[in-house]
């Protein structure tokens, strides 16, 4: 009964209840990192770690945390996993962390990870809380990764870092800006609400 | 005591124990790490330095390590920082390498930087900490860019990106990144004055 329910919880999260294109968080991040794609990735592997394990966490401690400082508890939690990412890859993977400077730090500001904590960690029980948080991060990051992908093949001619489109590509430089993740991230929300998911509105309707 | 107190006395002591043992695991971890995180910043200094003066950088830390210490005396106490790369064989002075900042967009710009002692042209330039913005002022550390001050004198001038200007005093901008492009131009244009002043001093 509980695996069935996790496993709900984290289709949910990857579709129908999808933080980015159907509840539109952590829209700043989407704009800021997408136009590298190792940068990206490497955010979202730190979000989803953070996500899951302040979920977890906060949903291990839900009987004790006294209700009217539970928002500093949260930000506490959330800001010691941050730092233990940073911390992590400053020691194992300085050339990343040199590449995504202030962006790992501004992880503690993506309100996808407040938003789980308050609707879900301090609500449910441990496991359900955990997938629910690994499952949001997940449900983000390939989102982010598509983004990422059109914006560096665009902006820049290629994909990872390696050249893609030939010399004689000129690249579109808005793509590398924040106008630029506007307006990927307005497309792709644009095809998945309105030709992804709209038979199963309708349906509904 | 009234419930309010006991309430505000709870919450206080709970913020004060989960502080403490959250405090306490971040700064484990991080002293557990200092080291590594202060070998990597010299590691990439050191590469950055061999890599400016043209030498072949070894992938293996413990071999670049081994090298920088054989051949390159580091004289950090001047400003800016000057390492002189010398031949392992023949003891002859083969590159100089500066350290220099400059303001970017975002923050300060640090690069190391070589020169050639003989003919006082540039070699190449290395970034050591930059925050310019992905895509567009943080290209400042592609190879095109960083290899194109090669051989060159300076005074530097900005010229638009795509010339690939082989004048000795033009730089070729990024495009989208003046105020970093002006940065680099800035932080070159200071080490020749630096220069200049010091051959002034010492006459």
């Amino acid at each position: 009964m509980t695996a069935k329910r996790n496993w709900a919880i984290f289709k949910e999260n990857l579709g129908s209840q999808n933080p980015v294109f159907v509840q539109v968080l952590g829209i700043c991040s989407t704009l800021a990192v997408t136009n590298v794609l190792k940068n990206t990735l490497v955010m979202c592997l730190g979000l989803v770690f953070v996500t899951a394990l302040s979920n977890l966490t906060l949903s291990l401690l839900r009987n004790w945390i006294p209700s009217r400082v539970r928002m500093m508890v949260e930000v506490l939690i959330i800001a010691c996993l941050v730092i233990i990412v940073d911390i992590y890859l400053k020691a194992f993977y300085p050339e990343i962390s040199r590449q995504l400077g202030p962006y790992v730090g501004l992880i503690i500001t993506n309100c996808i990870i407040m938003g789980r904590a308050e609707a879900v960690a301090l609500t449910r029980p441990p496991s359900a809380a955990f997938v629910d948080g690994l499952s949001s991060g997940i449900g983000y990051s390939y989102v982010l990764l598509l983004i990422a992908v059109c914006r560096e093949l665009l902006g820049s001619g290629s994909v990872w870092g390696v050249r893609v489109l030939g010399p004689d590509w000129v690249n579109w430089t808005i793509m590398v800006m924040a106008p630029g993740g506007f307006f990927v991230l307005a497309v792709f929300i644009w095809i998945v609400r309105g030709w992804v998911m709209r038979p199963a509105q309708e349906v509904k309707a | 005591m009234n419930d309010r107190l006991k309430e505000g006395l709870r919450s206080a002591g709970f913020m004060f124990v989960l502080s403490l043992v959250l405090g306490t695991c971040v700064s484990a971890l991080s002293l557990a790490t200092a080291e590594r995180v202060r070998r990597n910043a010299s590691l990439f200094l050191q590469r950055a330095v061999m890599e400016v003066a043209g030498v072949p950088v070894p992938k293996d830390p413990v071999a670049v390590e081994a090298w920088f210490r054989r051949a390159v005396d580091a004289e950090p106490a001047g400003a800016p920082a000057r390492f002189r790369v010398r031949d392992p064989e023949t003891g002859a002075v083969r590159a100089v390498a500066f350290t220099c900042q400059g303001r970017g967009l975002w923050g300060a710009i640090t690069a190391v930087v070589g020169m050639d002692p003989a003919t006082r042209t540039f070699r190449e330039i290395r970034f050591l900490d930059q925050n310019e913005t992905p895509g567009l002022g943080a290209r400042i550390g592609e190879a095109w860019f960083m290899r194109q001050i090669e051989g060159k004198t300076g005074p530097f001038v900005l010229v638009p990106e795509g010339t690939r200007s082989t004048a000795p005093t033009e730089l070729d901008a990024i495009t989208g990144a003046t105020i970093t492009s002006a940065a680099v131009r800035d932080m070159l244009n200071g080490l020749l004055r630096d220069a200049a002043r010091e051959t002034e001093a010492a006459k």
